[in-house]
């Protein structure tokens, strides 16, 4: 796998929706990595994607491609054909030409000017995608289901064995099995035309299984990966010298000073300890009860995220799947979260 | 009554039998007509893509001249074409008058903004999804454009079928370029117009039951292609 970067950010600005602002400091995304992208509608999530597609463009900053500025003469989005070509995305709501299953998935082969090898070509991305050739090429774009539309629109994008393949909420508006056929052809993919993915989606088991990594994004901002947890305040000095925000239930997070009462404290999900007993006797000024609510794995990996409710706050901690196993973790179990009030790192 | 019944049975006669002025006639209709509506569609639907695809200033208003156009009264479009290509006219040396091109060159103006209107409206009523995902799939500018006037082929073919609907139907201009004259310039419905007025119903509604049927093929016609849009 390279490591080379695919994007290089700097400075990225754009207006959206109703006067919010997509802001991107810096951002790298690395060859052959697959990257998810969660958060609340209007996080700028789908602008982001767009400019990265080249279809959008910002009002402000870069966006590096390979190393070379993707932008044209006086800012226009690139008419470069040899970039334009290579990056591909799925847009959130697909849009099927008038014609037919085949000529669909041809499409985008046919504008790169290729003759020879059409049919295989498109064969291959419909089998891949869990589509008989044999029997949906035929097909018009108004014979089909709105899972088997969504899963044409993804074959015609997986035939142009993208270097970049963005993925805009493709499970959005298909039924499970769609959902399921997605993800196995996410996976060939990334096998075997070692494409780097960007994948923007609000089921989140669904994303964890094809993420390498997981960015967050809240009002235009990416706020950092999924390693963090977010804790609000209100802060309030307590006797003894520690800061304190008070959760619905009455429990307390601790933390050592802030720069201001309102501060968002970071918490790294792997500072986190879970038990299934209360522990007693502890340095760690943290210990909450909360309820386990999912449990995520990851492709190829040990890791496992704990998604736990404590009170009104989700907290998420990693932990390795041999931890799961010894304590017989699963949903709906209490549990207790131990972290230090030095564990905290303020935003 | 009986002389209504009686001039069906004598059209279905005539029709049967292949009556040679009647036949005359229909040729003379499809002629004209489809020489106009070829001319109208090479003319209509470049014009009527940049109308609908491309932003510029005055795009407004040139749609709402071209919308206010389409009810063009085909005496007005007989009356200047007459004064255009009459023999003092500036265009009276092309010798248009009283022959079939010149009622195709009525027709082109009378149908036009037909075509251009609805391509336009086609256009521009592409799905908002159509462009980004077109990009998203590699096209550049010009093939955008192609596919667009591809993925519009419905209602441009719409537009094509009322345009001749139009042309097909109208006695103003054949009547007033063409005059009528017999196995030369007489159509469907400068004939129908002549035979009525004679009292001569038979031919009249011989022709009537074709133009019915051609107005029936058209409209049929056109009600698949705005399903199939």
């Amino acid at each position: 796998m390279y490591t080379s970067a695919v994007f290089e950010i700097k400075n990225l600005k754009r207006q959206y929706g109703q006067g919010f602002l997509l802001d991107i400091p810096s951002l790298v995304i690395e060859r052959g990595k697959s990257y998810g992208f969660v958060g609340p509608n209007g996080s700028g999530k789908s602008t982001l994607l767009r400019m990265l597609a080249f279809i959008d463009e910002p009002d402000e900053g870069t966006i590096r491609y390979h190393g070379n500025d993707s932008m044209g003469e006086r800012g226009y989005v690139t008419e470069d054909r040899t970039i334009r070509v290579s990056v591909t995305m799925l847009l959130q709501e697909p849009y099927l030409l008038k014609r037919s299953v085949f000529e669909n998935v041809a499409y985008g082969l046919r504008t790169r000017g290729m003759r020879r090898g059409l049919r295989e070509r498109v064969y291959e991305s419909l089998n891949m995608i869990g589509l008989n050739p044999e029997t949906f090429s035929h097909r018009k774009w108004s014979e089909l289901s709105g899972g088997e539309s969504q899963r044409v629109a993804l074959a015609a994008r997986l035939a142009l064995k993208p270097d970049v393949l963005i993925l805009d909420e493709p499970t959005a508006s298909v039924d499970r099995v769609s959902a399921h056929l997605i993800k196995e052809a996410i996976k060939v993919v990334r096998k075997n035309y070692m494409s780097t993915l960007l994948i923007a989606s609000h089921d989140l088991v669904w994303l964890h299984e094809v993420s390498d990594e997981i960015l967050r994004m809240h009002e235009g901002l990416i706020m950092g990966s999924e390693e963090d947890n977010f804790i609000t305040g209100p802060w309030s000095l307590e006797d003894d010298g520690l800061w304190s925000t008070t959760l619905h239930d009455g429990q307390q997070i601790r933390a050592l000073k802030p720069p201001s009462p309102t501060s968002i404290a970071l918490l790294n999900t792997v500072s986190t300890i879970v038990t299934t007993e209360r522990p007693d006797h502890l340095s760690a000024q943290n210990i909450l009860a909360g309820r386990l609510m999912h449990i995520y794995t990851f492709e190829n990996s040990e890791r496992v995220k704990l998604d736990i409710q404590v009170a009104n706050l989700s907290l998420n901690a990693t932990v390795t799947r041999a931890a799961v196993r010894a304590l017989g973790l699963m949903p709906g179990l209490d549990v207790w979260v131990v972290f230090k009030a030095s564990s905290l790192q303020w935003q | 009554m009986g002389y209504i019944a009686e001039g069906v049975v004598t059209a279905l006669k005539l029709l049967v039998r292949g009556d040679p002025e009647t036949y005359s006639a229909v040729f003379t209709t499809l002629r004209a007509s489809s020489i106009s509506i070829l001319a109208s569609l090479v003319i209509g639907i470049p014009l009527g893509f940049l109308l609908g695809y491309y932003n510029f200033p005055g795009k407004r208003q040139i749609r709402a001249l071209v919308d206010t156009l389409l009810a063009l009264p085909t005496v007005v479009v007989g009356l200047v074409v007459y004064a255009l290509i009459t023999r003092r006219g500036p265009l009276g040396g092309l010798g248009l008058l009283f022959t079939i091109p010149g009622i195709s060159v009525a027709q082109t103006i009378l149908i036009l903004p037909i075509v251009i209107s609805l391509t336009a409206t086609a256009i521009s009523n592409l799905d908002i999804r159509f462009k980004r995902t077109v990009m998203t799939l590699g096209a550049d500018r010009r093939r955008t454009a192609i596919t667009a006037l591809y993925e519009s082929r419905y209602g441009v073919l719409a537009a094509a079928v009322a345009a001749y609907g139009r042309a097909i139907g109208e006695v103003g201009v054949s009547m007033m370029i063409g005059g009528n004259i017999k196995w030369h310039t007489r159509t469907i419905t400068t004939a129908i117009a002549l035979e009525t007025g004679k009292g001569q119903f038979a031919m009249g509604i011989a022709l009537g039951l074709i133009l019915l049927l051609l107005a029936f093929i058209i409209n049929w016609i056109l009600q698949i292609m705005k399903r199939k849009t």
